[in-house]
């Protein structure tokens, strides 16, 4: 013991300088030996972990990701633009791809890949790719909506029904690309003011603000409440898991949809296999992988054949979305509704 | 030698020459001069640059220097409600927590009880897992469909708010209180309590004039550690807060969910005074009285309590939340082995195979960062303790305040500071091991050194002195004297560090890298999408593999005949 301290304490200087030395020298130098891609993956992590596997198989690009939520990935990219550490975004809400153009995160890229994809699926600049996309929705608990006598919601006024106070649970807009959506659906659904009277009008049932959009199917899942507003994706994969009482409809006054995105980080480290990764993963074949590991949404290739358990949702009537008044708004948006439902809190 | 010098020091004009002359001492002194140089230079990089990267941040509005952002926080209701929230939370979660802790400790060190040996390993069994566990576990047992209030009690309550977030920090946070306050119990010295007795006090009297008023600094210690770490606490108040929001969420949801850094760094800032505002009540409250006994040791055995009156209602107590905490725990290997939370509760190994391919790397990346940061926590530690307490050097106040600070700071907002100071030159460190390393470190060493100064505290300086004045040099009465006096602090300190780093979530979620993963992080994922067979199965892993590393290491240290307390 006597030497020891101080021994392990000079050992500590000399490998912190020693780490800090060769970090520096690694990330100045950089491997150039075998081909890389780092990805930051917004999306269920077994189906970015099958991506990156496939990718690696077909290109020989050795892959690696991390999960994270689309806020935090946008957080991240931020924060690290002075030396980008990933160089693809794949998966999350266009708003957010849309919010990370803005400032100037994303690199422009249109894969030649992406010609067969419909205008409305992909920003015009090639900033971002959509590669699937969902529908807003109601999911409910069938064995609660049984022992109320409760029909299942069909139109957005539903939810108003006094039977659903303190049962209706759904995001947190601040904190969830799927809530920010609602909220900007009613507004374009009813327009601004009626739209506003009828959140805060929800807001009466709301027993709680979850802080990410699969928050409220999580709650569903376990009987914890009634109903939730989602992506109808995310409540067909619990239903396809075993969880038989979950129920779920699409609006049938309109609804609001999300494409999810592939983008390739500006400043990208690995620009030419983050390339090669845009073109590899809107082709039919890589967009049809979601579907093996319950990732079952509409896919934006014409040619890739979608989930046959979404196929049902083909006819759902949706509303002309402006994302780009929907992004350019939305910290007002934020502030008003957080003033709205605060000052009225939900008993 | 320097406390001589502290004492004769001259009324005025002294300041300056008075540093000049600790310098020179400092200089004299090549260890102690290293290591207060380590201590800086790691306080200085990773706790004092980052920050001032988040002030700074805070403090910017479209390029000029403004208090803009903090304005906008007192502007709207919604943000006041939060800061009340936080710090009414905060306050009961202490409060509850610390007599809990304070509860456990005593039971466990003073009274004749049974079970003594389960209620130690309870008493820390809530800190060898992630957050989630417990507040998940709440839901399932307390929740609207939970075990016990929907199958036993036939009711539909309601969980979500104050009291299911007064539920799972108390027994998330007590732990920490337990164990500070078992090392600080078991270093009272029973003499002085038999002497008092002897003298015909009671038990009670005893209890009320000699223990406690011994422990107020350990007590404000635990308080002051509790309410931090709940104002901090973010994977409770995600799960099962509701609509009672706090600020470390507000945190989260305007940096990250509404993009506005700017505004989230000001509240964090906020968030910050108020811990620093508990650390100052603290220092009132402990004042300038001496809490020293002169050896800081137990010289005997302590005679137990036996009186049926006194151990009958305790133990009742301790057995109630022990079994509580067994019910909760029980839920994570049931629910890693059954197919469907809520569901299906049939047998699979579904989720254990899921966990052993595609989480490897989760679980061998956590283990190889905790297990080298284990060792330099707990030697920073216990060194800056030392330097805080029994040196004087020129910044020795800064280094003091920085390394208490950093306990209050929430972890999001110091992993953004790390990201946003260290991802550009001239020190690039993101997307290494050492970043995550450095991290898991800073989250564990503030705990160390607190609890070591308290144990310093209790300690007479003059058996160090006398070694000095003999001729020992400081690493010389550092070593053979000091440490050896504190030994449980640095081992239940090393213990705790080994904990923390497989077990932090909040701060290195942005730290995390392709390169390097953690399995709190993996955790998260699962409990965000659903999958509560995946995320038990990962709890499960990691909850196994830490109870072993401390078997191991209590093993280990009791071939070196040192007792950490026996249990763990």
């Amino acid at each position: 013991m006597k030497r020891v301290v101080s021994t392990i304490l000079k050992t500590l200087l000399i490998a912190t300088v020693i780490a800090v030395g060769s970090t520096v020298a690694v990330s100045a130098g950089g491997g150039q030996e075998t081909e890389t891609l780092t990805i930051y993956a917004g999306l269920l992590e077994e189906h970015a972990a099958l991506v990156a596997q496939e990718f690696q198989k077909a290109t020989g690009i050795k892959t690696s990701f991390v999960r994270m939520s689309g806020g935090e990935i946008l957080a991240r990219i931020r924060a690290e633009s002075a030396n980008p550490q990933a160089s693809i975004w794949y998966g999350g809400g266009s708003l957010t791809f849309i919010e990370a153009d803005k400032l100037g995160l994303l690199e422009h890229y249109k894969s030649p890949t992406a010609e067969v994809i419909p205008d409305q699926l992909k920003d015009p600049n090639g900033a971002w790719t959509g590669i699937y996309s969902g529908y807003l929705g109601f999911v409910a608990d069938q064995e609660w909506l049984d022992s109320v006598g409760m029909p299942m919601p069909k139109v957005w006024d539903d939810l108003l029904d006094p039977r659903l106070k303190g049962e209706l649970v759904y995001a947190h807009p601040g904190s969830s690309s799927t809530a920010y959506n609602v909220l900007v659906t009613m507004l374009q659904l009813k327009g601004e003011e009626a739209g506003w009277e009828y959140l805060q009008r929800l807001n009466e049932n709301v027993r709680q603000y979850t802080k990410s959009g699969s928050g409220g199917g999580r709650m569903i899942q376990l009987h914890e409440c009634g109903v939730t507003i989602g992506y109808l994706h995310d409540a067909i994969a619990f239903k396809r898991e075993g969880y038989d009482h979950i129920v779920f409809t699409a609006p049938a006054d309109g609804t609001g949809y999300e494409i999810g995105a592939v983008a390739i980080i500006k400043g990208a480290p690995e620009l030419e296999a983050a390339k090669k990764f845009v073109d590899w993963c809107l082709t039919p074949a890589a967009q049809e992988l979601g579907k093996t590991v319950n990732a079952l949404q509409f896919l934006t290739n014409p040619d890739a054949v979608p989930p046959e358990e979404v196929i049902q949702l083909k006819n759902t009537k949706l509303i002309k979305q402006d994302d780009e008044w929907a992004g350019a708004n939305r910290s007002a948006f934020l502030e008003k509704f957080n003033t709205l439902t605060r000052t009225t809190p939900p008993k | 030698m320097s406390r001589q010098l502290a004492r004769r020091r001259p009324f005025t004009g002294g300041r300056i020459r008075d540093s000049i002359r600790q310098l020179r001492f400092t200089f004299r002194d090549p260890v102690l001069l290293q290591s207060i140089l380590i201590v800086f230079v790691v306080v200085l990089l990773f706790i004092i640059i980052p920050l001032f990267t988040i002030l700074k941040e805070s403090l910017v509005y479209q390029g000029r220097l403004s208090l803009r952002h903090y304005i906008e926080i007192f502007r709207l209701p919604y943000n006041i409600d939060t800061i009340w929230n936080t710090i009414r939370l905060g306050a009961a979660v202490s409060a509850l927590g610390t007599a809990v802790a304070f509860l456990f400790a005593y039971a466990t060190t003073y009274l004749k009880i049974p079970h003594k040996r389960l209620f130690r390993i309870l008493a820390i069994l809530p800190m060898i897992s992630p957050p989630f566990v417990i507040s998940l576990a709440a839901i399932l047992l307390f929740g609207r469909s939970g075990l016990i209030t929907r199958s036993l009690l036939g009711i539909r309550s309601d969980i979500y708010g104050f009291w299911g977030l007064l539920l799972t920090q108390t027994l998330s946070f007590f732990p920490v209180g337990y164990l500070m306050l078992t090392n600080l119990l078991q270093n009272i010295d029973p003499s002085i309590e038999e002497a008092s007795q002897a003298l015909g006090a009671s038990r009670w009297k005893v209890f009320l004039t000699v223990t406690l008023p011994l422990m107020v600094p350990g007590l404000a210690n635990a308080a002051l550690l509790i309410f931090i770490q709940s104002l901090a606490d973010f994977g409770n108040v995600i799960v099962i807060g509701g609509n009672y929001t706090t600020m470390a969420v507000q945190i989260y949801q305007q940096g990250i969910g509404s993009y506005d850094m700017a505004g989230a760094t000001a509240l964090a800032v906020v968030l910050l005074l108020i811990s620093m505002f508990a650390f100052y009540l603290q220092q009132v409250v402990i004042g300038k009285k001496s809490y020293i006994t002169v050896t800081g040791k137990a010289a005997k055995e302590r005679v137990l309590i036996r009186n049926k009156v006194t151990t009958i209602p305790i133990y009742i107590v301790c057995i109630s939340i022990s079994v509580l905490v067994v019910g909760m725990y029980a839920l994570v290997p049931y629910g890693a082995f059954v197919r469907l939370w809520g569901a299906d509760y049939s047998f699979t190994d579904r989720w254990i195979r899921y966990v052993l391919t595609i989480g490897r790397r989760y679980i061998l990346d956590s283990t190889t960062l905790a297990v080298i940061a284990t060792p330099i926590a707990g030697i920073l530690g216990i060194v800056s303790a030392f330097l805080i307490v029994r040196k004087r050097f020129p910044g020795k106040k800064i280094i003091e305040s920085s390394i208490l600070m950093a306990i209050a700071l929430p972890g999001t907002v110091i992993g953004l500071g790390y990201v946003l100071s260290y991802n550009a030159p001239p020190l690039i460190l993101t997307g290494g091991a050492l970043i995550l390393v450095v991290a898991l470190v800073i989250r564990s060493m503030p705990v160390g050194t607190r609890s070591a100064i308290a144990a310093l505290k209790q300690i007479d300086p003059s058996i160090e002195e006398a070694a000095n004045i003999c001729g020992a040099s400081s690493h010389k009465v550092f070593t053979s004297v000091t440490i050896p006096l504190i030994k449980p602090v640095f081992f239940s300190s090393m213990v705790y560090a080994f904990i923390r780093g497989m077990t932090l979530v909040s701060t290195i979620i942005f730290l995390v890298s392709a390169r390097w993963q953690m399995l709190t992080v993996a955790i998260m994922n699962q409990v965000d999408q659903g999958l509560y067979g995946a995320a038990n199965a990962y709890c499960l892993v990691l909850i196994i593999m830490v109870g072993f590393v401390m078997i191991a290491m209590s093993f280990i240290l009791k071939r070196m005949s040192i007792n950490i307390g026996e249990g763990y």
